[in-house]
This record gives structure tokens, C-alpha cells and sequence, in this order.
């Protein structure tokens, strides 16, 4: 069996992000105690409820929400029960995402002593007009600091959060976020580019017109600028939206990129391990409450999930397409496509492929298929040929 | 029943003027349709006729009444079509009439169909019964309505019945005069068959049911008939009468109004106006005023999923099975594939097909502009040849002229609206005739007027030019040499065929940006930018660009998104697969739809 990755969720923040429409809670801190225990115990039924051996995993991601809001004893707590389920050994990836506004020198030492060897850290942009639209609670001289004190704390593979495309921002501004960032040399940036979602702060101001509706082509530019920039600072793209130096890629991510098993605990998690995806329930309270009901479960899906589906063969190749051409610098690789599926790239989808190539939307070397460099920024028209027209689920 | 004892009457009237209403207390009162199965405009058993509240078809009831004085008549109403666009079925149904009652709506007046309807009854020779209609409403003017008449038609204001549909007040005077003023039908029982065919409907048991006015002889089941007109021959499977629902009679003499089952295929071969005779014992000549109606409006209809071809053509054929006056052929474009050249009696006969698909066949059809028949004489041979489509015009050194259709139209509008209306005549080429004052706030003008013109949005402009108050009416009159130019339009530099148009030379720059501007608009960004132009021959008159679509990216793709991300994807496939592939650029429905809706000034 492949080794598999393992994603814990925290949503609890100090407030929410104006564009945020992630399972995140504000001002639920009062739960972080039961939460974390009952992610222990959806770790540990997790692990007992697999048939067979302890699986090996080799990734371990705390995301949120705003992880770095636990104190180091409730990060060690799930990374012992990580541990103590799955066979995860020393040289494994753990990352934990940061908030700027939230990490001090002896929280970041003492998370790196227990194994933290990955940071990401939500900086968003050196514009305080930015900073402020999108309701961050730092400023970008406290982002700094916390960049500074990671690398006082011994991270050596920090990772920058950026977003650009949002309503007010300029080329200019975003020229100026993108210098100063680079000149911190982190190892691994993602670059975000910023979507409305339904029903955030940040839609309801732009309904209501005190905020500009996005200009895509503007989108489009500073993408363009930022991929030179990030090149010539040596940062390799890597995927659509992230770049970094050689070997610092995030394996957790590929690990999703690929179509890789992973499990996912906490309220709102998704999972996909043995053919079957599932998703966890979102309200925290009711996360707890179906995690303490639960003695022993067979996995998957998680004791605590709120449905699932079963991802057959056809959905299987048509996600394995659509995620793998998101890795811009090894694309689909042809013979790892046939040894899962049976069936070659070119048997499943040899016509969208070629039409593709045409276009000019598409390479194709033989040994993989990648998205040419023009189709990065409009690669959903590439993806839409590979999955069916109706859904594929019920 | 005595022949002297039988009424056959019409209602005519503008449309919403009251007439189904009307139609529906008279069965009621007369006891025809029981309370209990009494429904709105029982006449119009389409569910479109209901909602629009229009008639689409003719449709006849025989009642039976007592007057006030004891006697009992046999009365049938004749109900018929309330839309100018059928106004040769309106005209073959009063021929199947001795009498006529116009009903006018006590708040509106006099508008362009009740004088358009009323012509064609005097015209039929019919005695004319005057109603004013919604007494009942607070806005009503009875009186100064009855003066109206009285001015236009000549009839006495004092013989203008003043009633309520609605709420029934004084309708049954309207059947005691139908009784007095009406003149029974004449027609020699003796003399060969000759039967007027008003209406008909196909039937999947009995064939064409032909709607009948027995003018002369017998109809019986004994022999074999003949549809004089188009030559069928039919042998009848049953006669009868409208009771409203069809009631066998075995036979209908001179003077009475029925149906007779033909077993005949198509409504084609007895079409209206035709002249029913028995075969073995012909008359000797057809009833006067049958034409086969010709379509004057043409459109392409496209299924907008190719693969759904059969279904329209299948569609199309049982809707033509109940409709002579549809034709269709195959026709190919380049742009929206395999489709059908459609041939309609108008705007709103092109509207009720389309809606019918989509309604009751479920299809989802694109239909291509409208367009008139021009004819085109050519340059070298003097051939005249017929187009409808502006996909067809030769090419332009070879034409010596082109001639399109020219229509006479009535509009009837408060002076209010004078100076729009005018306006918007004459911005669409129309020429002046003459205006008459109806009364000092309602007038009538006359012009003349492409039907091209006619056929893009007219009339819902002049509805709204006019907040409503308007109405039109329009007959053909004949074709004029125009100075007509094809206007093509090219997406991607590929001139596209559903998106060309037949134009007047001073018109087309103006239309060629209204319609680049348009497009531009209804063009979704694609890969790669998109030049639109419109062009006269060589020349180009009028483009712009549709930018390149730079970003459509999920920029963000964890292990969470994945199933939102598909599904998104999906949908997205979806919509990609109702546009219209036109060479490498997609285009929506919409954009075939623009041409209707060219902003006017």
C-alpha cells in the first residue's frame, strides 16, 4: 500500500477573513478543548478502524482555520496521536499553517522540537489597503516578525500565502508585495488569486457596490508578472498556484495533486482512502458530539462524516486528470496513469488529448501530458474536456 | 327544425375586447354547457388560446334557444380566430354566417381589428349586430362608444346593444337579436352538395375532421366526396354537429353547420375554403374566395442539441397534420447545422409554432430571424427567382432588382401617440396614406410599409410607444423594387448564415454596428479574442473585438475542493454544450436572438 497523508482541520479563528468561506469559526474557543480531544479520538478510531496493518503515512498537515492558535501541548497531543496510529516516521512532511498575528518564539521552538518541520504562513499581502480589505487581524510588519521568529526558531521551510487579484490592489502594489516577500527568500510561495465566494463579507460589499468588482485581465497581468518575478528569484513553479526552491515542494499537496489517498479528521474534513470519499460534519458541536457517541468504527468513512461517495474508475481517471494537470512541471505521467488504471492516457482520453494539443493547450512528450504555459491561467477550459456533462454522482 | 328556425352568427372583435367571454355566457345561457362544466372560454381548448386569450382556431357550437316569446331556434356560433394573421380563416368562417356581432370594449372603443374584422363581414354581406361590451367597468363610456360606431358603421347608436360578458347583464338580448335581425340561411336542399370548409382538425381515428357550412344540397354518409379544390376524395366516417363536442347527425342539409369526418390524411387536402361536393353528382362550380394562403414570413428552426433533428421534424409534421397554413423544409446552416426553413402566416402564427415545440413537443429550438420572400431578377437572364432566406441571395453583380413585399397597415392610436408612432413608421421605411379622426381623441392612420420591417419588433414597439393604447392591423398590397443589399456577418473572419440580413442600402451602416455591438455583448469571451464585423460585399461597415478570455482557473484545488471542483467543471460542460460551435468560436443562443432586438435611434 502507498503511503497516505493525513490532513487534522482546526477552524477556529480570532475572526473571520472577509473572503473566507472555508468551515471556520470565530469565537467558538471555549470548544478548542473538546475539539482537540475528539481529534485525537477520530485519529485513533481512524487508525483502529483500517483493516490490516497501521498504514504508512508520510505527510502530516494541520490546516485551518488558524491552527497556530492551539497552544503546543494540543499541536503535540495530535501529533503523538498521529503517531501512535499511523506508522509515521521521522522524515515525515508535518506542516502547520500560521497567522502572523498569532506565533511567538517559544510557541514556534517549541512546535518545531515536537516534529514541526513546515510552516505556512498567511501573509496575504505587504498592502496594508489589502491587509485591511481582507480583514486580516495582522499587519505586514507583524508578518515580518513572524517570519523572522520562524527562522530564529529553526524553519527551514517556510512557505508564503499571497493573494492578488482582489478589488482596489494595483500592479504597482502587487510588484511591491512580491519584492519584499522574495527578499525574505522563503521556500515555497502560493499564490492565490482572489475568488468571490457566496455569501462572504466581501461579496455582500461588492453587491452592494462599496467594494469593485475584480478585473480578470488585471488578475491575468500580475499572475503573469509574479511567474517572472518568482522565476528569477530562483522559486520554480511548480503547480498553478505555487512555486518553490528545488525539493521544497509541498508533499502533502502533491499528495492530493496526484490523487493520492489521504484522510481527513476534524469538523468539515474530507477524506478519500480505499475508493470512498467522505466528509466529515461541519458544526464543531456536532463534530464532538458524533466522535463521543462512537466506541468503534470500521474505516472509511470517518465515524463523524456526513456522507460520502464512491469514487469508481471512471471518476477516479477523470479526477486524476484534472488534479494532475494542475502540476505544471511533471503533468500526468503516462505509465503511473496505466499502472493505477490498467488503461493508458491515450485509450481514455487519446482524442480530448490530441484536439488539445492543437490548440496549443496542452504538451504531450510521450512520457506525460502537461498544460502549456498559455493555458495556465485558463485551464478550467482544459479540465471541462475531461470530466462527463451530467453528475456523475447520484 | 325548419330552416327559417336556424341562426348562424359570428362573434368578431378586437382581441380582449370580451369576445370568449361572450361566447361563454351564450352556452350557458342557452343551456349548452351545464354549470357544472362550465371553464373559461370553453371555445379555446388550447391551454396557449386560455393563457394568451386569444383564439388560435375556429371552432363552432350549435345552441339551441327559446325566445322570449316562446319560440325555439337553432343558433350556431361560429367562433373565429383573433389575430390578423389569420384573417383569411376569419373571412371563410363568415362565409359560413348570415350574421355578425361586433363587439366593442366600452372603455377601449373602436380599435384596428374590429373595423379589419368588421370589413370582412360587410364584405361576407352579414348583418351586423353592434355590442359594447364591459358595462361593468368604472371606466366604461357605453354611450360615447355606441356614437363611435354609429360614426364609423352608420348603425343606428339606439340598435347598439350595451352589455356585460361578464357579469351577464342584458346577453340575452344579444341572442334575441341574433334571432330577429339575423336572416335565416337560404340554399336550395335540391341542388348538388356544395359544403364550405371553415376550419378542420386531424383526428387519429376519423382522419381530417372538416368544420363545415352546408350552403346547398345534402351532406349524408351515402357516397363518396370530393374536395373540389384540391381534388381528394374523401369517404365519410361521420357527420354531425357541434354540441360543443362533436355529436353525430348522420347528415347536415342547406343551412346547417357541422363536421363531417374525412378519413382524409393531412388537413392539406381539405383546406380552408375549400368546396365540399359528392362526388358522383359534382356541382358544377366551388364556392367563391378560396386561395391557398401563402406564408409570408419565414424563419429557420434549429434544435439547439443536433441530435434532437427527428424529434422536430416529427413535431413539426403532427403540428402541420392540424395546420395547413405551416411549411417547412429541411435546410442546412453552416452555423447551426441541420435545421427547418419554416413558412408562417406572421409574427404571432411563428410564435404560437415556436411555442408550441417547445411547450408541448419539449424541444429547445433556435429560430433564426425572421424573414420576408423577396424576388430576385436576375441580371443576364431576367429570371425571377424567390427567396426567403437572405442566405439564398445570389451573388450581387448578378442581380438586376430586388423586390420585397410592401403591406398596408391601420394603426389606431389616441392622438396622444401621434407623434411616436409616426415616427417609428417612418424610421421603418413606411409611407404615409392618410390619417381619419375617429373622434377628436382617436385616430386612425394608414401607410404603407416593407413587411421586412414589419416583422422585426414593430409591433412591440409601437405597444410600448404607445404605453398599449395602439393597435394594428395590416393586409399585403403588393411587391415594390427596393434598394436591398445583403448585410453578412462575420465571427472570426467566417462570414456566419443564420446571422446575415436582408437591408435597405441607407439602413445598413447603422444596423451592421447596432448588430456588432450587440453581438459583442452576447459573445462570451473565448480563447482567443474574436473579431465580429459586419459587411456589405467586401466592405467592412462596422466591428469590434471580443477580448481573449485571459483567467478561468480555480486557483486554489485541495483535498476538500476536489468534488466542488468537478462538479463545477460539469456544469460548465453543460452550458458548453448548448452553444453552437460557428468554426472555432462558441456562440450562445442568444446571439442568433440579436437580431431581434436591434435597438431603434
Amino acid at each position: 500500500m502507498l503511503p497516505v497523508s493525513l490532513y487534522l482541520h482546526i477552524p477556529f479563528c480570532k475572526s473571520r477573513c472577509s473572503y473566507c468561506d472555508f468551515n471556520t469559526y470565530a469565537g467558538l474557543d471555549h470548544l478548542t478543548e473538546d475539539y482537540i480531544a475528539a481529534l485525537g479520538r477520530e485519529i485513533e478510531l481512524a487508525g483502529r478502524g483500517i483493516e490490516g496493518e497501521k498504514p504508512h503515512a508520510h505527510t502530516l498537515y494541520l490546516g485551518g482555520g488558524t491552527p497556530s492558535l492551539l497552544t503546543p501541548q494540543q499541536v503535540e497531543l495530535l501529533i503523538a496521536a498521529s503517531r501512535r496510529h499511523f506508522d509515521l516516521p521521522a522524515g515525515a512532511e508535518i506542516s502547520i499553517e500560521a497567522n502572523p498575528g498569532t506565533v511567538d518564539l517559544d510557541k514556534l521552538r517549541r512546535l518545531r522540537e515536537m516534529g514541526v518541520n513546515r510552516l505556512s504562513l498567511g501573509v496575504q499581502s505587504a498592502q496594508a489597503a489589502d491587509l485591511k480589505l481582507f480583514g486580516r487581524i495582522h499587519s505586514f510588519e507583524e508578518a515580518i516578525d513572524a517570519f523572522k521568529l520562524a527562522r530564529r526558531a529553526g524553519y527551514e521551510n517556510i512557505s508564503i500565502d499571497l493573494i492578488y487579484g482582489a478589488p482596489g490592489q494595483t500592479l504597482p502594489g502587487w510588484r511591491d508585495t512580491l519584492k519584499r516577500i522574495l527578499d525574505w527568500q522563503p521556500e515555497h510561495i502560493s499564490l492565490y488569486s482572489l475568488s468571490i465566494e457566496e455569501g462572504t463579507p466581501l461579496e455582500a460589499q461588492i453587491e452592494q457596490g462599496t467594494v469593485d468588482v475584480p478585473d480578470p485581465d488585471l488578475a491575468a497581468d500580475m499572475y503573469d508578472q509574479a511567474r517572472e518575478a518568482l522565476s528569477k528569484a530562483g522559486l520554480q513553479q511548480y503547480e498553478l498556484s505555487n512555486w518553490a526552491r528545488s525539493g521544497r515542494e509541498c508533499r502533502h499537496n502533491r499528495q492530493y495533486w496526484l490523487n493520492e489517498s489521504y484522510l481527513g479528521f476534524g469538523a468539515g474534513a474530507y477524506g478519500t482512502f480505499d475508493g470512498l470519499r467522505y466528509w466529515n460534519v461541519g458544526p464543531v458541536g456536532e463534530y464532538i458530539e458524533r466522535i463521543r457517541q462512537t466506541k468503534e468504527s470500521r474505516f472509511p468513512p470517518s465515524p463523524a462524516a456526513e456522507g460520502s461517495e464512491t469514487v469508481n474508475h471512471k471518476m477516479a481517471m477523470t479526477e486524476t486528470m484534472i488534479l494532475g494537470l494542475r502540476l505544471t512541471g511533471e503533468g500526468v505521467y503516462k505509465e503511473r496513469f496505466a499502472r493505477r488504471f490498467g488503461r493508458t492516457v491515450d485509450q481514455v482520453f487519446g482524442d480530448v488529448i490530441t484536439r488539445l494539443v492543437e490548440q496549443e493547450l496542452l504538451a504531450d512528450d510521450g512520457q506525460s501530458v502537461r498544460l502549456t504555459e498559455r493555458a495556465y491561467l485558463i485551464s478550467n477550459r482544459v479540465f471541462v474536456h475531461f470530466v462527463e456533462d451530467g453528475s456523475l454522482t447520484a | 327544425m325548419e330552416r327559417t328556425d336556424i341562426r348562424n352568427f359570428c362573434i368578431i372583435a378586437h382581441i380582449d375586447h370580451g369576445k370568449s367571454t361572450l361566447a361563454d355566457r351564450l352556452l350557458e345561457l342557452t343551456g349548452t354547457v351545464s354549470a357544472r362544466e362550465m371553464t373559461e372560454q370553453v371555445l379555446d381548448a388550447m391551454d396557449l388560446e386560455r393563457e394568451r386569450g386569444v383564439t388560435i382556431k375556429a371552432s363552432a357550437v350549435r345552441m339551441n334557444y327559446t325566445t322570449q316569446n316562446g319560440h325555439g331556434y337553432e343558433i350556431n356560433l361560429i367562433d373565429t380566430p383573433g389575430h390578423v394573421d389569420f384573417s383569411y380563416e376569419v373571412s371563410r368562417a363568415l362565409q359560413a354566417c348570415e350574421g355578425a356581432v361586433l363587439v366593442v370594449d366600452a372603455t377601449q372603443g373602436i380599435e384596428a381589428q374590429t373595423l379589419a374584422n368588421l370589413f370582412l363581414a360587410l364584405d361576407a354581406d352579414l348583418e351586423i349586430i353592434p355590442v359594447v361590451n364591459k358595462i361593468d367597468l368604472p371606466a366604461a363610456r357605453p354611450d360615447e362608444v355606441a356614437e363611435e360606431i354609429e360614426e364609423l358603421l352608420g348603425i343606428d347608436a339606439a340598435d347598439v346593444i350595451q352589455i356585460s360578458a361578464k357579469t351577464g347583464v342584458n346577453v340575452e338580448a344579444v341572442l334575441e337579436a341574433v334571432v330577429e335581425r339575423v336572416p335565416p340561411p337560404k340554399g336550395d336542399v335540391t341542388l348538388p352538395l356544395r359544403a364550405l370548409v371553415f376550419d378542420s382538425h386531424y383526428d387519429s381515428y376519423k382522419g381530417v375532421i372538416a368544420y363545415v357550412r352546408v350552403v346547398e344540397g345534402v351532406l349524408d354518409m351515402s357516397e363518396p366526396l370530393l374536395m373540389m379544390a384540391t381534388g381528394a376524395i374523401a369517404e365519410p366516417i361521420e357527420i354531425g354537429i357541434f354540441s360543443p363536442n362533436m355529436k353525430p347527425s348522420g347528415r347536415l342539409e342547406a343551412g346547417e353547420v357541422g363536421y363531417v369526418a374525412t378519413g382524409l390524411k393531412t388537413v392539406r387536402d381539405a383546406r380552408v375554403g375549400d368546396t365540399i361536393t359528392v362526388r358522383s353528382r359534382a356541382a358544377a362550380e366551388a364556392l367563391p374566395g378560396y386561395v391557398a394562403v401563402k406564408p409570408m414570413v419565414f424563419a429557420g428552426l434549429y434544435p439547439t442539441e443536433n441530435e434532437d433533428y427527428d424529434l422536430l421534424r416529427d413535431a413539426l409534421d403532427k403540428l402541420q397534420l392540424n395546420d395547413a397554413s405551416l411549411v417547412f423544409e429541411p435546410e442546412t446552416s453552416q452555423a447551426l447545422n441541420f435545421g427547418f426553413r419554416c413558412g408562417f402566416l406572421g409574427l404571432f402564427h411563428m410564435d404560437i409554432i415556436q411555442e408550441r415545440l417547445e411547450r408541448e413537443y419539449d424541444l429547445d429550438i433556435i429560430a433564426t430571424a425572421p424573414s420576408v420572400e423577396y424576388e430576385i431578377e436576375m441580371r443576364n437572364t431576367g429570371e425571377v427567382r424567390v427567396i426567403d432566406s437572405p442566405a439564398q441571395l445570389p451573388d450581387e453583380a448578378e442581380i438586376e432588382e430586388i423586390r420585397e413585399p410592401w403591406m398596408r397597415i391601420q394603426i389606431f392610436t389616441p392622438t396622444d401617440y401621434i407623434g411616436p408612432i409616426m415616427d417609428l413608421v417612418t424610421k421603418r421605411r413606411g409611407e404615409y396614406v392618410s390619417t381619419e379622426y375617429l373622434d377628436p381623441r382617436r385616430v386612425m392612420l394608414n401607410y404603407t410599409i416593407p413587411l421586412a420591417e414589419l416583422i422585426v419588433d414593430f409591433y412591440d414597439r409601437l405597444k410600448s410607444i404607445s404605453r398599449g393604447y395602439a393597435s394594428l392591423d395590416y393586409h399585403f398590397e403588393g411587391y415594390r423594387t427596393g434598394n436591398l443589399a445583403k448585410l453578412d456577418i462575420l465571427i472570426n473572419h467566417q462570414p456566419v448564415d443564420a446571422l446575415a440580413l436582408i437591408v435597405h442600402q441607407d439602413a445598413a451602416y447603422h444596423k451592421g454596428q447596432a448588430l456588432v455591438s450587440k453581438l459583442k455583448e452576447a459573445i462570451p469571451r473565448q480563447q482567443f479574442e474574436v473579431p465580429i464585423q459586419a459587411a456589405m460585399g467586401k466592405k467592412v461597415i462596422s466591428r469590434a473585438n471580443v477580448k481573449a478570455l485571459r483567467k478561468d482557473v480555480l486557483a486554489k484545488c485541495y483535498g476538500g475542493d476536489i468534488t466542488r471542483k468537478r462538479k463545477l467543471l460539469e456544469k460548465q460542460k453543460k452550458g458548453k454544450k448548448r452553444m453552437k460551435m460557428v468554426g472555432q468560436v462558441e456562440l450562445p443562443q442568444e446571439a442568433f436572438m440579436t437580431l431581434l432586438k436591434l435597438d431603434e435611434g
